[in-house]
């Protein structure tokens, strides 16, 4: 059993008299057995509060324990851990069993053979027993990246840490890997703690995903719930690819009404706005439906031009402009007003034809304009329709 | 993959694992730590004592602490002899230390300096010294410079050339002092035997108009293969993509190095003026060795011989040690912005 | 024949990475031919030397001083007497160097090591000291090692040393010179390995902790077998330094007692009233020379890459 948990989980640096909050009061279950991915964009604290639980990094505030035991003032190698980190770390003048066989011959009083035992069990289960005298130099990068699971696992902590592990594989093989240790740690059942800054293996690999900004902690939640039910807009934004299109608009009566486009919400989507006063529309590009330019005129249409359209196969990334916004579309990303809507890969839409865009009002977020909290999330009801057809 | 296989695999090996970690738990007794702690104290928050036990156990997981073992000893040996000594030579310029006698520590003044600014020899070694100084580093630069750009170009025989350029920096002062005392000598040296053919014959090592340039030249002759090698080192660490780029901007190659390439060579130049700064402040060996004696020829004469002369051959050392601490903090002018930029550039 | 050589050359050249920073055909020829007359720059003084060692004392006069001698004016006398000279200075020299290196190198690596596991701040004050010592003229610390020396009665406190077969009295003063030359070798060295530590992945340290290493373990374990290149650098460029220096011979030794390293013995070799015997200082100065000649020969490589390795 390992229960890993954080209590307001602080960390501030002294940068020549100014504090930097490199964590910010992060609180935290990780259940027996789950598999948690912290993520979140570059120098958001994610690695920090994964470094902390490692005990490489001081905790200027706050607990971090395992089992109800407060592990903060134990040196890293009496926390029952283990860590899997970006480069792999491996000791270039061992072979891979030396490697593997340190980390047993330093914290435990195992025998020479136990330790050979063990460390051939681990490197069976990774499949690099024919790899064990070699050295590191001599190994790919997957199977460096093996060998460095095999370091983790042989010395059965209660939980791992894995600090991106597989950013430095290129991309097939990262996708196989992330089944392989997806697999892996479901056979093993240990709490697990992985960083990625990668939101697509966040989604695909965590049992429940812990979201960071600049310090904070976001939101904790399944990968779907993050997904559908974003707690705030930096998370609506974060998650998805492409992300989530967002427009400012003000509330006006009952409709929202956006630079370019006014937008009439119903009585029970209104009533969830209360006083905000700036609210920010948020639609996936998947919701988002192009229709007929001669039956599109519901009160939820918008006439638009096409304005660059990315096939990417299954799918083609549709980019489009509100009709007379002429400037929309700039070369200068931040400056350019398009909106992108997904549709299917067989459609076939070109540049500067126009196109109506629908925005189904049982499909859109809204945020206060002001904190980014999330007042309106989308409605769920036609996920369970689409069940039983399957 | 062969999936089924593997799920087996790894469920086997997982309650192997588990075993091995019952087992573990069940030898150390203990059920908060299963891995051996250092020294077998786990603490919890909780049941941690108060004062006086937390300050030990933070003391000893203190990395710095930990750390002391392994710099403290060194540091000791080499701070005794660095700045202890430095310390104890300033004393000892404050006194009037002459001859035989112990030093007098109870009447220190600053006698000595004021008569050191009031002599001529000084003044006279104290020129020397910055002239040989900054011809000797401008001239190590550059000719390594020049040379590390062409053998940077070449495919074939780099590492030939590399030591071949590099063997002089090998040889003792003494020994660069003879050879080139040879190449100097005034009736039969290379140098004369070659100008003779002009009808020249310049006495390079008695004559005090050229005495200092002709000890310029063998010094620079013996440390400018290094600097040659820090900066063959700087280029080779320059991506290949920065020469290309630089090419198709339309750059001549002149240009190309002056613009692009040499401005990265910065770190090369701090790191090879590190090595010939030491090598400059010992060319008293060069000195004595090549005159034989503690004066050197008129011309050639600089604040290292001058003190070693004052201190050993006319037992005036509190005297010395005066010139010494002169000489101390001309290399601290040298040391200190060193110091500072490389604090700046995070380097230090 | 030669021009399709250039031609080839000069198409490989274009098909090559580095395409842009070789020279290119008949530039390459001048290219070689500058870096040869440059070669002869740095060999010259050299050669002369070596040719001149081997002449007799009319060859050294009549003979034009880079070209070797004639039939008649060739002689080993010089070597010979050079060696007979230069012997005991020959083993004191080694006697005083290799300690002295190794020692140097020693606490050079452990006190770099220490300073990497404090903080970055921590360290600045005490690394500082380290590199201002690197730049100490030893004139500024010589009066008081003399003094420091005379008032420790080496010799007499180690009287039961000298019962010891191959251990004399006079190497006290070679001790006295071993404890001097390392510790003021220790700021370089410190400087040399803690630029390459600082290098040195700080991930795989962090692994070795958390795999329960210590830091001595992660010392002797890690740090140390992977510290082999900045060694190699280390030990020659201590070896050349130690072997060559003078000043602290002089002061420490003085004259030409039986403890004196071969650079002193090498200072008064050949001069006398008559005028200088070139002959034999040269063959003294080969002699001298020829630990860190062959030192360089044959790690000279090891030593530019373990310079590029830090730069």
């Amino acid at each position: 059993m390992a229960e890993l948990s954080l209590d307001g989980v602080t960390k501030r640096f002294d940068d020549g008299g100014n504090d930097i909050i490199a964590v910010d009061e992060a609180s935290l279950e990780i259940d027996d057995g789950e598999f948690l991915v912290l993520v979140g964009p570059s120098g958001c604290g994610k690695s920090t509060t994964l470094r902390m639980i490692a005990g490489l990094e001081s905790v200027s505030s706050g607990t971090i324990s395992l089992d109800g035991t407060v592990i903060d003032d134990r040196q890293p190698a009496d926390r029952d851990i283990a860590m899997v980190f970006q480069s792999y770390a491996l000791y270039p003048h061992m072979t891979v069993r030396e490697n593997m066989s340190f980390g047993l011959e330093e914290s435990t009083e195992m025998s020479d053979d136990e330790i050979r035992d063990q460390v051939e069990s681990a490197a069976e289960m990774m499949g690099i027993e024919q790899l064990l005298d070699r050295t590191p130099s001599e190994l790919s990068g997957g199977q460096q990246q093996r060998v460095a699971l095999g370091r983790a696992i042989v010395r059965s902590p209660a939980v791992f840490l894995m600090d991106e592990p597989l950013s430095n594989l290129d991309a097939k093989l990262r996708s196989q890997m992330r089944t392989e240790l997806q697999r892996m740690q479901e056979d093993l059942g240990v709490t697990t703690v992985y960083v990625t800054h990668d939101q697509t293996e966040a989604m695909t690999m965590g049992d429940r995903i812990a979201i960071l900004d600049d310090g904070r902690l976001q939101q904790v939640a399944t990968p779907l719930e993050a997904y559908h039910e974003p707690a705030n807009r930096f998370v609506a934004g974060f998650i998805g690819e492409p992300s989530m299109n967002f427009f400012e608009t003000t509330v006006e009566d009952e409709r929202l009404v956006g630079e370019n486009f006014d937008y009439p919400l119903s009585e029970e989507t209104r009533a969830d706005l209360g006083d905000a006063t700036d609210v920010t529309l948020g639609v996936r590009p998947e919701d988002i439906e192009l229709v007929d330019t001669n039956e599109g005129d519901g009160e939820h249409d918008f006439r638009t031009v096409v304005d660059v359209v990315e096939p990417v196969g299954s799918g083609n990334n549709v980019y489009l402009a509100f009709e007379g916004d002429e400037s929309a579309s700039e070369l200068d990303m931040d400056e350019s007003r398009t909106f992108v809507a997904t549709i299917g890969g067989l459609r076939r839409i070109e540049a500067g034809q126009p196109a109506i865009a629908r925005l189904p009002e049982d499909a859109i977020h809204l945020f206060d304009g002001e904190t980014g909290e999330a007042l309106h999330n989308r409605n769920l009801d036609d996920t369970e329709t689409i069940e039983p057809q399957l | 993959m062969p999936s089924p296989d593997r799920t087996d695999v790894g469920r086997s090996i997982r309650s192997r694992l588990s075993d091995l970690r019952t087992r573990l738990v069940g030898d150390t007794g203990d059920d908060e730590s299963p891995v051996r702690t250092d020294g077998g104290a786990t603490v919890s928050r909780g049941s941690a004592g108060t004062g006086l036990s937390d300050r030990l156990r933070s003391l000893r997981n203190s990395r710095f602490v930990g750390s002391l073992p392994f710099w403290l000893p060194p540091f000791l040996l080499m701070g005794l002899f660095v700045y202890g000594a430095i310390g104890w030579n300033f004393l000892i310029s404050l006194t009037d230390m002459e001859g035989f006698g112990d030093p007098d520590y109870s009447a220190l003044d600053f006698q000595q300096y004021a008569e050191l600014f009031g002599s001529e020899a000084f003044i006279n070694a104290a020129r020397n010294t910055f002239v040989l100084l900054v011809a000797f580093t401008v001239l190590c630069l550059v000719l390594g410079l020049v040379l590390a750009i062409l053998l940077d170009r070449t495919l074939r025989l780099q590492n030939t050339f590399r030591l071949v350029y590099l063997l002089p920096f090998s040889l003792s002062f003494v020994v660069t002092a003879q050879l080139w005392a040879w190449m100097y000598d005034i009736d039969n040296g290379i140098i004369n035997s070659v100008l003779s053919l002009g009808g020249l014959r310049p006495d390079w090592i008695g004559n005090p108009q050229l005495v200092l340039g002709a000890v310029i030249f063998a010094l620079v002759w013996q440390f400018s293969g290094y600097a040659m090698v820090v900066f063959l080192a700087g280029l080779q660490a320059i991506p290949d993509e920065h020469f290309e780029a630089a090419r198709i901007d339309g750059a001549s190659t002149i240009t190309m190095y002056w613009r692009v390439i040499i401005p990265q060579l910065r770190g090369s130049v701090i790191s090879a003026l590190v090595v010939l700064m030491i090598g400059a402040l010992k060319a008293f060996d060069f000195l004595y060795a090549l005159f034989g004696q503690y004066r050197p020829a008129a011309g050639a004469d600089i604040l290292a011989t001058l003190m070693v002369r004052e201190a050993y051959s006319n037992q005036h050392w509190a005297y010395g040690s005066a010139i010494a601490i002169v000489l101390y903090v001309l290399a601290l002018l040298v040391v200190i912005p060193y110091l500072y930029s490389q604090y700046r550039r995070g380097a230090l | 024949m030669s021009q399709e050589t250039v031609t080839a050359d000069a198409t490989d050249g274009e098909s090559s990475t580095s395409d842009l920073r070789d020279a290119i055909g008949g530039k390459r020829i001048l290219l070689y031919a500058v870096l040869a007359l440059i070669a002869v720059y740095f060999l010259i003084p050299l050669e002369a030397g070596l040719v001149t060692s081997f002449k007799t004392n009319e060859a050294v006069i009549n003979t034009a001083p880079y070209l070797p001698p004639g039939p008649d004016g060739f002689t080993l006398q010089n070597w010979a007497e050079a060696l007979d000279t230069l012997s005991s200075g020959l083993v004191n020299s080694l006697v005083m160097t290799i300690p002295a290196t190794v020692l140097g190198a020693l606490f050079g690596s452990l006190a770099a090591y220490g300073l990497t596991q404090i903080s970055w701040k921590g360290q600045i004050p005490i690394f500082a000291l380290f590199v201002a010592g690197v730049f100490i003229p030893y004139q500024a610390v010589l009066v008081p090692l003399s003094q420091f020396w005379s008032m420790i009665p080496l010799e007499t406190a180690l009287s039961p040393l000298w019962a010891l077969p191959l251990l004399e009295p006079y190497h006290a003063d070679l001790i006295e010179l071993i404890v001097t030359h390392t510790a003021y070798g220790i700021p370089i060295s410190t400087v040399l390995f803690r630029g390459y530590y600082m290098g040195l992945s700080d991930e795989m340290v962090e692994a070795a902790r958390l795999d329960g290493a210590g830091v001595f373990e992660i010392y002797r374990r890690i740090v140390l077998p992977l510290s082999g290149p900045m060694f190699a650098v280390v030990l020659i460029y201590q070896f050349t330094q130690i072997w060559n220096e003078l000043l602290f011979a002089l002061i420490l030794v003085g004259g030409t007692g039986p403890s004196a390293p071969v650079t002193l013995s090498l200072v008064g070799l050949g001069t006398s009233l008559e005028g200088v015997d070139f002959g034999l200082r040269m063959a003294g100065a080969f002699l001298t020379a020829l630990p860190t000649l062959l030192v360089f020969i044959i790690f000279g490589d090891q030593f530019a890459q373990g310079v590029a390795g830090r730069t």
